[in-house]
């Protein structure tokens, strides 16, 4: 099904991640720090754009997710996102996480696991390969 | 006749009693028989009216009931989710301490030795300077240079040249007393902040660490003995720290030109 919502591609800035989608793929992809001034503002783009492609399209969505910090909000945020994918597991829609992480910072893999607890769709949490 | 409690039971009796009467012919021509009749036609829907009342009052509790528990169990969820959010939002605070901690650590050490780094002995030189001076407390300050550690460098290698700095920094460290300050200056360079030290205490510390460090030897087939060389000047009251930095070198030049493996005094 063509989309009416149209990719995000949003470089990254100190303080808010990178976004892309791609609603071909399904996917959507968030890398970098996340502390914004305005989250909800920020992520507004991030729940529509899911909303949107879980509603208009019944292909698979995965999220892959190199975050490394992320204030309360964020936090939140991410939970409220995990929250929907979760809805859209329930409904036997194909939805799935890579949470990557740095094998240097493991604090952020246990981060990613506490994340994790309490979801029944498909959330990996892999290594990045260093070089 | 048994005594009537009101109950349900009762009830019923009399219900049959009353039916039993209208049914026996004998008193058909009873002129109360209509009216009794009656009676029981209207007890018959009150009970049904009653029923049905119970029916709805009990369908009201169940709801309100089932109410309340999906308000608990939402509420369960919610301080659930609060508590996880907690719990992860505390983490990354946890790890920005941890690294803010090791990145302090990294600004103000020497990662080689482990020494306080050029960096934190210049702040320190200017807070025990100010300290020394506010107080009228004598302040020695020595810099040390490893001898001819260009030459041990080129004949073994850096890694035996890194080895020795670190042993150098040992003896440094476990010649001071606890409340001295040193640390690596740079290359093979130490400063060493002596505080409340007259001059006579002041090298008998430094001399400490110089025989340490001649104890030291490196390289395995003809090993070499390694020595220093200490120029140390008290601190003139309210002189810049430069000036004290530039009498201590001048005095360790002079320890070099006479000899090497020597402490020497800048009044």
């Amino acid at each position: 099904m063509p989309s009416t919502i149209p990719d995000l591609a949003i470089p990254a800035t100190q303080s808010t991640p990178a976004i892309a989608t791609d609603w071909e793929a399904g996917r959507l992809s968030l890398e970098g720090n996340s502390y914004p001034e305005n989250s909800f503002e920020f992520f507004g783009r991030i729940f529509a754009w899911i909303q949107g492609y879980l509603a208009q399209s019944d292909g698979p969505l995965r999220l892959e997710l190199k975050l490394i910090y992320m204030n309360t909000s964020s936090v939140k945020a991410m939970m409220d996102v995990f929250d929907l994918l979760e809805e859209a597991h329930a409904g036997s829609r194909a939805v799935e996480v890579n949470w990557y992480y740095d094998p240097r910072n493991e604090r952020v893999m246990e981060m990613a696991e506490e994340f994790r607890e309490d979801y029944g769709f498909p959330f990996n949490i892999l290594p990045i390969a260093n070089d | 006749m048994t005594k009537r409690t009101g109950s349900i039971n009762d009830g019923q009796a009399l219900l049959e009693r009353i039916e039993s009467l209208l049914e026996d012919t004998g008193h058909a021509d009873n002129p109360l028989r209509p009216v009794l009749t009656e009676v029981l036609e209207h007890i018959h829907t009150q009970n049904q009216r009653m029923e049905r009342l119970l029916k709805i009052s009990d369908g009201y509790q169940l709801l309100e009931r089932n109410q309340t528990l999906s308000l608990a169990e939402r509420c369960d969820k919610q301080i659930k989710r609060m508590e996880k959010l907690a719990r992860i939002s505390d983490q990354y605070q946890r790890n920005l301490l941890e690294v803010a901690e090791s990145l302090r650590q990294a600004a103000n050490q020497d990662a080689l030795t482990g020494l306080a780094n050029r960096r934190h002995l210049m702040e320190r030189l200017k807070d025990e300077s100010q300290r020394a001076t506010r107080k009228g407390s004598q302040l020695a300050v020595a810099m040390m240079d490893v001898d001819y550690f260009k030459q041990i460098n080129d004949r073994f290698g850096h890694e035996v040249g890194d080895q020795a700095l670190r042993e150098i920094a040992d003896a440094v460290r476990q010649g001071v007393r606890r409340y001295d300050i040193h640390g690596r200056w740079g290359g093979e360079e130490f400063l060493l902040m002596l505080p409340e030290t007259d001059q006579p205490e002041a090298v008998a510390v430094l001399e400490r660490i110089r025989e340490r460090i001649g104890a030291i030897h490196v390289g395995e087939q003809a090993p070499v003995r390694l020595s220093a060389s200490f120029g140390v000047t008290l601190l003139r009251h309210g002189e810049d720290t430069d000036d004290t930095l530039k009498r201590a070198d001048d005095a360790l030049f002079e320890a070099k030109r006479n000899g090497r493996d020597r402490v020497e005094v800048a009044c």
